[in-house]
């Protein structure tokens, strides 16, 4: 036991106590403190996290180069622990393990940091809501979840924490209970992710017909035959698409924005649904040796990077804008693992988990502030009265857009050139799409900053906002995202791969990019103008139509129809999965359900009935009949012994 | 060891069970019910005894002793509930004692 161990598990342990302590207080502790208990519980994981990352650091064996080798023995700088055998099925056990190794530390750092960070936001955010206990034992139940899904040492602990996430996710989403259309996101969401839990567990039961096992090292190492790889890497490619919203099971996330906004800042924008990201970076082997299914995740990363990226443009309300440029960023991460640049993937999910959070808190501030007001129609102006989050909006927009120094120019456009350079023709496809994306993101981004925080404010604005005593919000949610704002300015920082890599050498061990996917210094630099111009040119273009009004925003009644109705993906499914489901349904009910299920009990009683009433006649309660039955049937036996003689 | 044929005495049993047979379908006291009971089963044991005597076989007088003590429980029991009707001074008339009538 080294403090790597320790770590690991005081991490994985101490928001899973905090919820159970939560449960087990109920009504008896104020909410006060079930907030606190859960704030705390994070925190210290957020401790068990840095020990961890200092145990695996002290194990680091320097900054060599990538090892590139053919046999991927895993971990090569990290430590499974295990508890105790948790299943065994004849020679088949799986144990309760943990991996602790570069990648996993990475992302225990991640969950517990900015989830303490947002559950410390939740605070002010949730203060006076009736269920306040609830919501805090759920949260501190997600981090567990999300913990022990990065943290699980073998596939079947890694789908464990997968399917826990989903619950605490659709427990989240639906936790304004009352409100129909937050009960029909949850179940939208558990069922679309749901879907994606079976694909990997076809996926896990075709590699335990194969190997006998769900380690990780076992089955990365394993040579399966071509068609069995194929399948394993498309299961689990379904499992990571629909956690990660894109296409085509991406149409639950900006549903689920239902939720309370911290929700969204911490499951749906920083941690849970870059899990699919995690996925595909911690079996990278099983992904490269069905190189055709790792680029039609990076295909389905560039087609909802644009396809999201199209549909922000036209969106109202402010959450859902957010909501859709998380897929679209979601979608950059794919482009990134499934070209092979795993370390890039794996950076972005970081700047993006700080970035993406700001821009969610910010946006909470916003309407915590004005009433719960979404509708970014309304909220004009309403920068003169919030400046601490007006300034904290744009640098999380800034690190979104990628303009250097914001941390997204640092993590996004090592994915594009790493695109680039594959050097093949799907390479040069996702290197335009991740361009006109990153144009995209300029324009959508700041079209909803010129719409919101800048100019006089609204009627409305005057009218709804009220601060809390005097300042823009409670200190518990203000501490936060002043703390965000400086890591989505400086995270960025940490690496620039042309010139320094440490995150890169970090993960090496863990998940080493492929060396097709390593750009060179002139890609780099090359994509980072391409990256920045058209950021930019995304940013001047909406600062034209929707601050001076200059250009006027083109008709083309399609195009907006197109985008308003997102792509008709939620009419298709509709249309292919609900109603005939529906249909299916109500015919079974009319048909089988009503004439024969509901009609057997009383069929039954009704049977029993008449046939008591009949015999009933026979007992008179007379002796003397009761005795002649019993002669007379004893004679019948007597009589049909003789005869039968 | 000579005496009349086993065929006697199984008529005689025969008989002795037809009257309590008899007895128990038409007689409405009670304890003559009891009574007639007893007489089914003692021609019963009478079968046995002579059939036991016939073959050579002791079993079938060990049966007619487990039919004595069954016997004997039986008209505890019946006994027992001649004295609870009486003492609740209900009649002993079987015909009136019909509340089991469904």
């Amino acid at each position: 036991m080294t403090g790597l161990t320790y770590g690991s598990w005081l991490c994985l342990l101490a928001p899973l106590a905090g919820t159970i302590l939560i449960l087990l207080g109920g009504s008896r502790i104020p909410r006060l403190a079930a907030a606190w208990i859960a704030t705390t519980s994070v925190f210290v994981a957020f401790g068990g996290a840095v020990w961890a990352f200092f145990g695996v650091h002290s194990q680091h064996q320097g900054p060599e180069l990538l090892p590139l080798t053919s046999q991927v023995t895993v971990p090569a700088h990290g430590e499974i622990t295990t508890a105790w055998t948790w299943l065994q099925s004849g020679n088949f056990h799986v144990g309760l393990q943990l991996l602790v190794d570069p990648l996993s530390t990475v992302m225990m750092l991640i969950v517990s940091g900015v989830g303490g960070l947002i559950v410390l936001y939740s605070i002010g955010y949730m203060d006076g809501d009736e269920e306040e206990r609830r919501y805090f034992a759920y949260i501190a139940f997600f981090v567990f979840s999300m913990l022990l899904l990065v943290e699980g040492g073998n596939l079947l602990m890694l789908l464990v924490g997968w399917g826990l996430v989903g619950l605490s996710s659709y427990l989240l989403i639906g936790f304004w209970h009352d409100r129909p259309s937050a009960v029909r996101a949850a179940k939208k969401a558990f069922v679309m992710n749901a879907f994606g839990d079976a694909t990997m567990a076809l996926a896990f039961f075709i590699l335990i017909a194969h190997t006998n096992s769900l380690d990780f090292g076992v089955n990365f190492n394993a040579h399966l035959s071509g068609t069995a790889t194929n399948f394993v890497a498309l299961g689990l490619l379904g499992g990571a698409v629909a956690k990660s919203a894109q296409i085509p099971l991406q149409t639950w996330l900006p549903d689920a924005m239902e939720g309370p906004t911290p929700v969204s800042a911490l499951i749906h924008a920083a941690t849970m649904v870059t899990a699919g990201v995690y996925l595909i970076a911690r079996t990278y082997p099983l992904f490269e040796h069905a190189r055709t299914i790792q680029l039609i995740a990076a295909g389905a990363g560039a087609l909802t990077l644009l396809v999201a990226g199209l549909i922000a443009l036209v969106q109202t309300d402010i959450k859902r804008v957010i909501a859709y440029s998380t897929m679209s960023q979601i979608g950059y991460m794919f482009v990134g693992v499934g070209v092979g640049a795993y370390a890039n993937g794996v950076f972005h999910l970081l700047t993006h988990a700080f970035f993406k959070a700001l821009l969610f808190m910010t946006a909470g501030l916003v309407i915590h502030a004005v009433a719960n007001e979404q509708d970014i129609r309304k909220l004009r102006g309403v920068g003169r009265l919030m400046p601490f989050t007006k300034w904290c909006f744009l640098v999380g927009a800034l690190a979104l857009v990628g303009i250097p120094p914001f941390s997204g120019f640092f993590s996004k456009d090592p994915i594009v050139a790493s695109a680039a350079a594959l050097g093949t023709w799907y390479g040069w496809i996702f290197w335009v799409c991740g361009v006109a994306g990153a144009f995209l993101t300029g324009l959508y981004t700041f079209r909803l900053w010129y719409l919101v925080f800048p100019g006089e404010p609204s009627p409305f604005v005057r009218e709804h906002y009220h601060d809390h005593h005097g300042r823009e919000g409670a200190w518990t949610m203000l501490v936060p995202v002043g703390i965000l704002a400086v890591l989505a300015t400086f995270a960025g920082w940490l690496q620039w791969t042309p010139r320094w890599d440490p995150f890169t050498r970090w993960l090496a061990p863990a998940a080493p990019s492929l060396a097709a996917a390593v750009p060179t210094d002139t890609q780099e630099y090359f994509t980072s103008v391409a990256v920045v111009i058209a950021g930019l040119a995304g940013l001047v273009l909406a600062w034209a139509i929707y601050s001076e009004r200059r250009i006027a925003i083109p008709a083309a009644p399609f195009w907006r129809r197109l985008f308003e109705e997102k792509f008709y993906f939620d009419w298709l499914y509709d249309r292919i999965f609900y109603e005939p489901a529906v249909a299916t349904a109500a015919f079974l009910r009319r048909e089988f359900e009503e004439p024969v299920v509901l009609q057997t009990g009383p069929d039954v009683g009704n049977t029993t009935l008449a046939t008591g009433s009949l015999v009933r006649r026979l007992q008179t309660g007379l002796l003397r009949t009761y005795v002649l039955f019993l002669a007379a049937g004893a004679a019948i036996v007597v009589l049909a012994f003789l005869i039968a003689r | 060891m000579s005496g009349p044929d086993v065929a006697w005495y199984l008529a005689l049993a025969a008989v002795l069970f037809g009257i309590g047979a008899l007895g128990v379908l038409i007689r409405r006291n009670t304890l003559v019910v009891l009574l007639s009971l007893e007489l089914m089963l003692n021609a019963g044991n009478l079968a046995l005894i002579a059939l036991s005597r016939h073959f050579h076989n002791g079993a079938g007088q060990i049966f007619a002793l487990a039919v004595m003590a069954v016997a004997a429980s039986e008209v505890c029991v019946g006994l027992g509930l001649v004295v609870a009707l009486n003492r609740r001074n209900l009649s002993l008339d079987v015909d009136t004692l019909s509340e089991l009538r469904g």
